[in-house]
């Protein structure tokens, strides 16, 4: 269903006299009706650059060059797009591949432009529905919807074209523990049906399913082989930058003694509702002692990422207060609070805007009217291995640079306390890596870490694990291994 | 919060059901009766007979209540500065240059309820039809898909774009950001976010343009619609009814 032979493809370079830089070179793959094939590489490797060129979407659609052949269920696409509906491809953000205004018009779209007949169209659409498990919310507005939900939407408006291959790029990205067994289960079903399926993962639980894999390194793939073997070999998944295995995670315990008689934050009975919703949150009583490393878990939608906006004032409480480093939050502008706590927002690159790297990480401090600029702006340069792109406007930078250009940002404002939401999430080994040893530098510094997340494994590292569901805080505990320090 | 373009109440009354295309002809029609309304009384019983159809139709107080406060400063600015362009009648009160007449604030008046009337019956046609049914009685009234399909992008994409606004303005709150001081200088502190929400909203336009080829936009030979448009004969019967009753109104205002 899918063979491309000795495919090398490169987008147009930027500046004339600059050569186009190969993003896959020598790429060979051959794929049978109900295959599955993982296809694993660290951040940059090409993953989503292989999934549009073998969907037939790049160069066309994207400019650049291909080299080689690409032929889906025989067609060879150098002789023009795939026929409508023989390949589907799912984007790693789905979110993006949405645009009706109705879940069952979302679903209804693919198969209007294949000029089905209405009655046809309409026993398709109720099927895809059920299929997936969206027929409860199929008057819904695509974007409202959560994010498994996003992703399994996207797949039915796929799945319901009939088509032979599917590629999917990072299916599981993104999604909370309950939104992951969703995907998977929606794959599950998929190959049940006998689609050939492509599956750009950096999860091994992904490639385990898919059960056979290839790696892409620096746009070179390897040949497929079974998932298994290679898992087991976690060293060279590890230096390859692709996985890191919890053994190889630095120490994150405590280095400094917690001192409880002075909380960095305190949170009394902070009610929230958005105007006109609502109540989110619902009366949260929360004190954090400095020098604490405190992990927030629960699931999509209980309130995580509500409550930690109320940490540096950039949402109000409807009722309560909450209180930074001794000082009362109300009345305070969310800028002012910045110089004492750092934040860490999910999908961090998305707010990068200076025209240079180093302009990038001077923003805050200079906002901020700190005096030593220059020197912080260095030392975080070198910190984080960045002098060489250190004029690069960020916006340019590879998807892992500009995830270390984030971190490079709040470090650089050195605040007492860091809020982290959802780091973890779309990082590579090496990516993670970079992440733990900065965590482990905080720990050291005593510095206060407010950490949300849906990785289990990272938030047992913590010293206390708050767990909030719809809204309210339902056990606050402290792991077995932290009890009495640094075990 | 985000603001959605979307203003359909969704419901099932007859309005709700009736063929859009036949809606659009009457909101035609009822827009050119606005102008032809004689009177002061004739624009009040106009307006108070489509707030009893909106509200027999399921839409709520909340929302026509919404678009009152919505029109509120538009109406405010008539009734202020209508009378001294228009001073006719006689004198009440003048100041220099401005003269404040009885004939001007009638003017104001009236102007302010055709304004209202206008606003009421385009509404009444977005509260009671979704984006889709709208965009494809568009398409079959001869607009071509890709121009009804990018109305409705703009739509999705409009309250994409606020959200990654805010986003962008939080994230940069956090690193210390605050707009203060004069007008100038608060548009200035706005440059940055609005360089991010730029970049941003490319990358969602390239993502978009695979989206749609990727389900075939350009490969589709002869698109079919799922809910393809169907003038029934309660359909033909509203706009036979609301033609006719437009004809007799507009021969009643016209024959002197």
């Amino acid at each position: 269903m899918i063979s491309a032979q000795d495919i090398t493809f490169s987008y147009a370079s930027r500046q004339a006299d600059e050569r186009p830089k190969a993003v896959l070179t020598d790429c060979s793959l051959n794929l049978g009706p109900s295959q599955a094939l993982a296809v694993m590489g660290p951040t940059g490797a090409g993953k989503s650059t292989l999934s549009y060129v073998l969907a037939g979407l790049a160069p066309r659609h994207t400019g650049g060059t291909l080299l080689g052949s690409v032929a889906i269920a025989g067609h060879d696409l150098r002789d023009g797009p795939p026929a409508i509906g023989s390949v589907g491809v799912l984007f790693q953000d789905a979110a993006t591949q949405l645009f009706n205004t109705t879940v069952e018009d979302e679903v209804a779209w693919g198969l209007e432009a294949m000029g089905l007949a209405p009655h046809e169209i309409g026993q398709r659409v109720e099927v895809s529905l059920a299929h997936f498990e969206l027929t409860a919310v199929r008057q819904r507005a695509p974007w409202a919807l959560s994010g498994g939900q996003q992703k399994r939407l996207a797949l039915a408006a796929l799945w319901t074209m009939r088509p032979g291959v599917l590629i999917l790029d990072e299916p599981l990205g993104g999604l909370d523990p309950e939104g992951c067994a969703e995907v998977l289960a929606a794959v599950d079903t998929l190959r049940e049906a006998g689609t050939t399926l492509l599956i750009m993962t950096l999860q091994p639980e992904m490639a385990r399913q898919a059960g056979a894999l290839a790696l892409l390194a620096d746009g070179h793939l390897s040949s497929a082989m079974p998932v298994t073997a290679w898992l087991e070999q976690e060293v060279a998944l590890a230096e390859s930058g692709l996985l890191l295995p919890t053994r190889l995670w630095p120490d994150l315990s405590p280095r400094v003694a917690v001192d409880h008689r002075d909380p960095a934050i305190e949170v009394q009975g902070l009610r929230f509702r958005y105007p006109g919703g609502t109540e989110v949150l619902h009366g949260i009583d929360l004190t954090i002692p400095r020098g604490q490393f405190v992990a927030l878990v629960g699931r999509n939608g209980a309130g995580k990422s509500t409550l930690v906006r109320h940490l540096n004032g950039l949402l109000r409480p409807s009722s309560g207060a909450v209180s930074v480093m001794g000082r009362p939050l109300a009345g305070r502008a969310a800028g002012t609070v910045a110089g004492h706590v750092g934040f860490l927002f999910q999908r961090p690159e998305q707010q990068l805007f200076s025209a240079t790297v180093r302009d990038e990480i001077a923003y805050g401090p200079a906002r901020l009217g700190l005096s030593d600029v220059a020197a912080r702006v260095d030392n975080v340069l070198a910190r984080f291995g960045l002098e060489n792109v250190a004029d690069v406007p960020p916006a340019l930078l590879g998807y892992g640079a500009q995830r270390t250009v984030t971190l490079a940002v709040l470090a650089a404002l050195a605040t007492p306390i860091v809020v982290l939401d959802e780091p973890t999430v779309g990082l590579d080994g090496r990516g993670l890596g970079q992440l733990l040893a900065w965590v482990a530098e905080l720990r050291e510094q005593g510095v206060t870490i407010v950490l949300v997340t849906h990785d289990l494994g990272l938030a047992a590292r913590a010293d206390r694990v708050i767990t909030l569901d719809n809204g309210a805080i339902t056990s606050d505990d402290t792991p077995a291994e932290a009890h009495g320090g640094s075990a | 919060m985000t603001v959605t373009f979307d203003t359909y109440v969704p419901g099932s009354s007859l309005l709700h059901r009736l063929d859009p295309r036949a809606k659009l002809w009457a909101t035609l029609l009822s827009l050119m009766a606005v102008f032809l309304l004689p009177n002061v009384g004739a624009q009040l019983l106009f307006l108070a007979g489509i707030h009893l159809v909106l509200l027999a139709s399921g839409v709520p107080w909340r929302t026509l209540w919404g678009l009152w406060r919505q029109m509120a400063i538009l109406v405010i600015l008539i009734m202020v500065l209508q009378p001294f362009l228009r001073p006719i009648g006689r004198e009440v009160f003048s100041l220099g240059p401005l003269h404040l007449t009885t004939g001007g604030m009638l003017d104001a008046v009236r102007l302010a309820l055709r304004a209202l009337a206008i606003a009421f019956a385009v509404a009444t046609l977005l509260y009671t039809t979704s984006q889709p049914a709208l965009v494809s009685a568009m398409v079959r009234l001869g607009l071509p898909y890709t121009w009804g399909l990018t109305v409705s992008l703009a739509l999705r994409f409009l309250p994409a774009i606020q959200d990654l606004f805010h986003t962008v303005r939080d994230a940069q709150a956090a690193r210390g950001w605050i707009a203060e001081g004069s007008i100038f200088r608060r548009l200035q502190e706005h440059v940055p976010i609005l360089v991010a929400v730029m970049i941003g909203t490319l990358r969602m336009s390239d993502q978009l343009t695979l989206a749609l080829a990727a389900r075939g936009l350009e490969t589709s030979r002869r698109r079919t619609t799922w809910h393809a448009l169907h003038m029934r004969r309660r359909d033909w019967a509203f706009a036979l009814g609301i033609t006719l009753a437009f004809c007799l109104f507009a021969w009643w205002q016209l024959r002197s």
